[in-house]
């Protein structure tokens, strides 16, 4: 086998010439053993460092022959198989396998890298030594997640809001933020059912939410005061979300705070300069004035007319009626027609059907088992309706009319005409038996009226005055409890349910006259609830009692 | 006492950032917002005005160490105030954000602001540590005299070698080509020479080379071994070469050792900066997100 060894010798200024040299024999030996085919005289070499043997295709085979391996082509190898054109670095000597030229079976080319070679060698293998040298950047990175966060957070979002389908379809593709990842916090819950469309309430880019969006949907809720009376857009900011910020959580829209209120209902009358005369309130628990409690009155045309009138333990009332609580709540119970009966608050104070207020006490429903409206002994199913005082006589001339001229009437003190039975057949009576007859029902009547009026029926209860003149009717004064007692606040039994009706009622038990005012004042309600910052009690703000100045007509949609 | 960047000018922007941190605190205290507390609120666009300066100045810290030209005050002042501020801003911009936190772009600029301090505290304590154990490692030699002594003790290992054995040669050969210092950025944070690395790339070929040579180099995974390797080795005659061999390799591996942790040091001081710099850059691409979007949807 043919080998030509082709050495590169260089002489200086670039000049380059080649010395030819053939070698017989398979193998072809690299080391600095003076035996070796290809001899290198470089402490880096090893006496035999390797050798390289052709392939029937064409191909060398190299194979190092020391612990220390051999680089081909830059890599650091034990054996490998590499084509012409590789280049095996042994010390400063670089051997290049060739193809073989026409009268040789195998080539290489064996070069000596001078200083200048070596040094750049060295340079190029070298490993870095800083971290700058890894590849490792600042620069690219930050550009790359500035300019992602800003086409993602940013752009996009933005252009959802411009191209509303788009935005839309942003929405839908998972993990691709849309207008939905600038939401800074959830929705109240009543605004949730549209919280994906971002533009209900933000209709306009860089405009805060006018109340033009918030009306949209709000114009029939109940507006804040009157204009006319108390005018809110004076005090400052007053457009919707002045106060109702949303993206607070569930229940962040409506404002619950003391300050809402406190900050402006201090020195109300030096600072309106007299025109206002509300008592000045900074915290339920320790500054806020006794309740106004109304009381029932009338005015001097009858009509009701409520006194409002400052809480007091000794105020008295004049609701018109007559009752006597401590009777009635007997604790061994009552004697009634019906058998023998307890009475509780509940026996009569009945909730209404949202369970804030109590219904009104009915008299056919919570008294009559009792208070009968009889009039005779002679007929006890008979009674006089309840509630009208001309419906009473008319009862009574009717009835008596029909007895007295239908007879019969088993009553010594009547006359024979009235008390005789009408048989079938007997002659009509005579027009002066009629007269008769008639004049003692009118007579009876009236005594019935009277007795009525002025017995044990309608004045147990009521205040009964006489008829003034002959043609006059009997008057029974007006009977009105307050019904709603504190008309500014908005008290509920249904969230009191957990105290007994003794806790604020206490009075109830042992009040004697209807005039005893049983609603309790301020004093009482403090035993549980104290202000915004109480620690020991319930922490009650003035938004748990009162609206903001809210309007009992107007609604937002017509102010 | 040696005036680090933490106790600079008596730490006077320890106490001005710690004033900032305690003035909003107590305004973030007194203040009653009239509702959940949130950015915005008058205290809490106060805070994020503060907060988003204060990023963009602790940011212009990367062009203001750039500036070799006058610049007001001093680098390490500049530096001092930077850990100071960038610290007090976490406590600020919790404040500000009134703790409320969702899957959005404003939390998203609150966790990269986090991750840009953390890797800062992180910066501030190799800078406090890592120069002294560089200075105790170098032991007043520089890198490049290091690695010239190492190129000048493997010619004359070699040479020594070439005068015991041929196979000792090509040990020691080998043991030079294996020391690989420097490398990718694990290899220089975790203070490898190279050598081992070497092993590891060619360990499948060294087995099957095993079988054919007597020699059991899975005995000698480093170069300590192969020292004892060597002298196992050597025979009587050539004992003196032998310890004068060990002794420039063990004083090779020695500076090897050196050069590597030299290496890491830099390394450790500098990594830390491939966090923070781009990060803050992302900080503040949200920021910029964070503060339109706030307004957009005003």
């Amino acid at each position: 086998m043919r080998w030509l060894i082709r050495r590169v010798l260089k002489k200086g200024k670039g000049a380059v010439s080649y010395e030819e040299d053939v070698h017989y024999g398979d193998v072809l030996s690299i080391g600095r053993a003076a035996d070796q085919a290809i001899f290198l005289p470089d402490l880096r070499v090893a006496l035999n460092h390797a050798r390289v043997t052709q392939l029937s295709s064409g191909q060398y085979k190299i194979e190092s022959l020391i612990l220390a391996g051999i680089r081909v082509n830059d890599a650091i190898t034990y054996a490998t198989t590499a084509g012409p054109g590789s280049v095996v670095a042994i010390g400063n000597t670089r051997l290049t396998l060739m193809a073989a030229p026409q009268d040789y079976d195998a080539a290489v080319e064996v070069s000596t890298l001078d200083k200048g070679e070596q040094k750049a060698e060295t340079a190029q293998r070298a490993k870095p030594t800083r971290l700058a040298q890894t590849g490792l950047s600042k620069r690219k990175p930050s550009w790359i997640a500035f300019a992602a966060i800003l086409v993602f957070g940013l752009a996009l979002p933005m252009i959802g809001h411009f191209a509303p389908g788009f935005g839309e379809m942003l929405r839908h593709v998972p993990l691709v933020p849309s207008t939905q990842s600038w939401n800074p916090g959830t929705l109240d819950s009543a605004h949730h059912f549209f919280a994906g469309d971002c533009t209900k309430c933000h209709q306009t880019a860089f405009l805060t939410v006018r109340d033009k969006a918030c009306l949209a949907c709000h114009a029939n809720t109940a507006a804040h005061a009157d204009p006319a009376k108390f005018n809110l857009p004076q005090l400052g900011n007053a457009q919707c979300r002045s106060c109702h910020q949303d993206h607070e959580g569930l229940r962040g829209l409506i404002r619950t705070d003391q300050r809402l209120c406190s900050d402006c209902h201090a020195d109300l009358k030096t600072r309106t300069k007299g025109a206002s005369t509300f008592a000045d309130v900074g915290d339920f628990g320790t500054n806020h004035p006794e309740f106004k409690v109304s009381l029932p009155q009338w005015d001097a045309n009858g009509k009701f007319a409520p006194l409002r009138t400052t809480w007091a333990a000794d105020l008295k009332e004049n609701s018109g009626l007559k009752f006597n609580h401590e009777k009635h709540l007997k604790p061994g119970g009552l004697n009634t027609p019906n058998g023998h009966r307890t009475l509780t608050c509940a026996t009569c104070h009945v909730p209404d059907a949202g369970g804030a207020k109590m219904r009104p006490v009915n008299f056919e429903a919570m008294c009559h088992d009792c208070h009968k409206l009889g009039f005779d002994t002679l007929a006890p199913d008979r009674e006089v309706p309840h509630g009208k005082v001309a419906a009473v006589a008319y009862t009574l001339n009717e009835y008596y009319a029909k007895v007295a001229l239908e007879g019969g009437y088993q009553d010594a003190r009547s006359p024979d005409i009235v008390q005789q039975r009408r048989r079938p057949g007997s002659p009509p009576l005579s027009q002066q038996q009629q007269q008769e007859a008639l004049a003692w029902a009118r007579q009876r009547a009236s005594e019935a009226t009277d007795s009525l009026f002025t017995g044990k029926a309608c004045s147990t209860c009521h205040k009964v005055t006489a008829p003034r003149t002959a043609d006059d009717t009997w008057h029974v004064a007006p009977v009105r409890v307050s019904g709603v007692w504190y008309a500014d606040a908005k008290f509920t039994h249904a969230k009191h349910t957990t105290v007994k009706c003794e806790d604020c009622h206490g009075g109830a038990p042992k009040s004697t006259q209807s005039s005893d005012v049983l609603i309790p004042g301020i004093a009482n309600c403090r035993t549980c609830h104290g202000g915004a910052k109480a620690k020991d009690k319930v922490a009650t703000t003035c938004i748990a009692c009162h609206d903001y100045h809210q309007s009992a007509t107007l609604k937002m949609g017509t102010l | 006492m040696h005036d680090s960047i933490l106790t600079y000018a008596r730490s006077r922007y320890l106490w001005i950032a710690l004033a900032l941190t305690l003035a909003s605190l107590i305004a973030y205290i007194a203040y009653d917002p009239g509702g959940p507390p949130n950015g915005g609120t008058w205290l809490g666009y106060t805070l994020g005005t503060i907060g988003a300066a204060l990023i963009v100045w602790l940011m212009l810290f990367g062009m203001r160490k750039r500036s070799y030209r006058n610049s007001p005050g001093t680098l390490r002042g500049w530096l001092s105030a930077h850990i100071y501020l960038g610290t007090s801003l976490i406590l600020i911009v919790l404040l500000h954000s009134g703790f409320q936190f969702g899957w959005n772009i404003h939390t998203l600029a609150f966790v990269l602001m986090l991750v840009v301090i953390f890797s800062g505290f992180f910066g501030v304590y190799v800078y406090l540590r890592y120069p002294n154990l560089m200075t105790r490692n170098r032991d007043s030699a520089t890198r490049v005299a290091m690695l010239d002594e190492v190129a000048e003790i493997d010619q004359n290992a070699l040479a020594l070698a070439d005068g015991i054995d041929p196979k000792i040669h090509a040990v020691v050969l080998r043991s030079i080509q294996n020391t690989k210092l420097g490398g990718g950025v694990w290899t220089q944070l975790r203070a490898r020479d190279g050598s081992d690395i070497a092993l590891d790339s060619l360990h499948g070929a060294l087995a099957e080379r095993d079988k054919r040579t007597e020699m059991k180099t899975t005995e000698m995974p480093t170069m300590f071994a192969m020292v004892d390797f060597l002298a196992g080795r050597a025979t009587d005659k050539q004992g003196e070469a032998m310890r004068s061999l060990i002794d420039l390799i063990s004083r090779k591996k020695g500076l090897a050792t050196k050069v590597a942790r030299d290496m890491q040091y830099q390394a450790m001081m500098e990594i830390w900066l491939y966090i923070h710099v781009p990060l803050s850059f992302a900080l503040l691409a949200a920021l910029t997100a964070h503060i339109v979007s706030s307004f957009f949807y005003w």
